[in-house]
């Protein structure tokens, strides 16, 4: 006859051995410097593995949605191609050769992949698997194909931290497609989805389902990068509209980003710093 | 609760035992005493594991207490070598129930099954240690001549005590 055995005894023994075995290890730890240093590194090193694992994993199941990013990027890659090649094809030379004389011939993009995004907080932030080696510096804007996600705020030798445009303190400025008229867009901390566009003139006409992208009137981004659509607005202190935007970028799909480097930043900033001195 | 009582003076004594040869008896920084491990490879399987665990962390905290070491390094080696005291009766003993609820004395498994058995126990206790000690791994010289010149030492110690003092007196 077979001997049944409970599990009881050996689940209150391994509980009782990790119980113990941490105790020990804080007695170390509160007993001998050298002790708590040794056990603080491995404790870190530990973390950083299953930091990395779970970074992996998540990044493998979302793959899915990452192709669907590419896809994207690669289909707006492929327009513009087209949109080149046909004026190449049509002799139109002055059109060419005028591109590089816009503004945005000043801004190249370092590409970056998330490895930390909250959503979840007034002031949320994003970490970026680039820093300072790979030429990131503080308040340079970060975009995606979807959108502007935020603004450098520090930069660690590999790592960068970002105020994402998810918190209340971030603003951006922002232009009306249809109209050209600009104003600053702020999160109000509700709706990952929805970010408020204010300051925008009464008598300005507003459409629902306009196009709002930045202005280009920060040396942080470059103009034209989408932002989302006008779902509703209202007038408010009877003098100007209150605008809620519909944001393109979901920002808990966000995997992939590029850093923008504004080659004229510095010249620009130390110009609007002296006169506002 | 008189088992209890006993095993909890044991302890006392056990502790009181370490703690003399530690603090009188010099072998050198090569050899680190340690004489309590037969008393957690000893205590009577009738004890349920997490009393067992309980109790040799009371012993190592006792032992780190009077011998003047890192508090928590000896409690916390005399736990692991609780938690693998079972599976080391199973390896050296095949048909453990033959001592179901008995100590695994000199007595119970024979000299050389008993030799076998502490040497084991050691083994993991000393490769504990210092893998707390140095929280890396214990495969450089002096750590090695450190781990088996202990083991000697130490099972001589041990084999010595138990003869002297379980074996002798039983009955």
């Amino acid at each position: 006859m077979a001997v049944k055995k409970s599990v009881k005894p050996l689940l209150a023994g391994v509980l009782t051995f990790l119980i113990l075995e941490v105790a020990s290890l804080f007695l170390m730890a509160n007993d001998s410097v050298v002790h708590k240093i040794r056990i603080e590194g491995a404790i870190a090193f530990i973390q950083e593995k299953l930091f990395n694992a779970h970074s992996g994993i998540s990044y493998y199941f979302s793959l899915k949605d990452i192709n669907e990013q590419l896809l994207k990027e690669n289909t707006r890659l492929i327009n513009q191609l087209s949109y080149y090649r046909t004026l190449a094809e049509s002799h139109d030379t002055s059109m060419i050769v005028k591109q590089p004389d816009n503004d945005s011939s000043d801004f190249t993009y370092i590409p970056a992949r998330i490895v930390g995004n909250s959503i979840n907080h007034m002031h949320n932030y994003i970490i970026i698997n680039r820093g300072s080696k790979a030429g990131v510096k503080e308040d340079m804007g970060v975009i995606s194909p979807e959108g502007v996600i935020g603004v450098v705020r520090s930069v660690s030798e590999n790592y960068a931290y970002v105020i994402s445009l998810l918190n209340i303190n971030q603003t951006v400025s922002a232009k009306i497609v249809s109209s050209g008229v600009y104003g600053p867009l702020t999160w109000d901390g509700r709706s990952a989805q929805y970010a408020v566009l204010s300051e925008i003139p009464q008598h300005i006409p507003i459409t629902v389902g306009d196009s709002v992208v930045t202005s280009g009137l920060s040396s942080i981004f470059p103009p034209d990068i989408p932002l989302g659509s006008v779902r509703k607005s209202r007038i408010v202190m009877g003098s100007h509209h209150q605008i809620q935007v519909r944001l393109f970028q979901d920002f808990r799909r966000l995997y992939f980003v590029n850093v923008v480097v504004n080659s004229n930043k510095e010249e620009l900033d130390k110009l609007t710093g002296e006169y506002e001195e | 609760m008189k088992s209890r009582l006993e095993i909890l003076l044991i302890i006392a004594l056990f502790i009181l035992l370490q703690a003399l040869l530690s603090n009188f008896v010099n072998f050198g920084p090569l050899v680190s005493i340690a004489v309590y491990p037969l008393l957690i490879l000893t205590f009577p399987s009738k004890i349920p594991l997490y009393q067992k665990l309980i109790l040799s962390f009371l012993l190592g905290l006792g032992v780190d207490y009077t011998g003047g070491y890192t508090m928590g390094i000896n409690s916390g080696a005399a736990v692991i070598l609780s938690f693998t005291q079972p599976l080391l009766i199973k390896l050296v003993v095949p048909h453990s129930e033959l001592y179901k609820g008995s100590r695994a004395g000199l007595f119970e498994l024979g000299i050389v099954r008993f030799a076998y058995y502490v040497v084991a126990g050691l083994m993991i206790h000393q490769a504990s240690i210092e893998l707390l000690e140095n929280f890396a791994s214990i495969f450089t010289f002096q750590s090695l001549l450190r781990f088996f010149l202990s083991i000697f030492v130490n099972s001589l110690i041990i084999l010595l005590t138990e003869f002297g003092i379980f074996y002798k007196n039983r009955g």
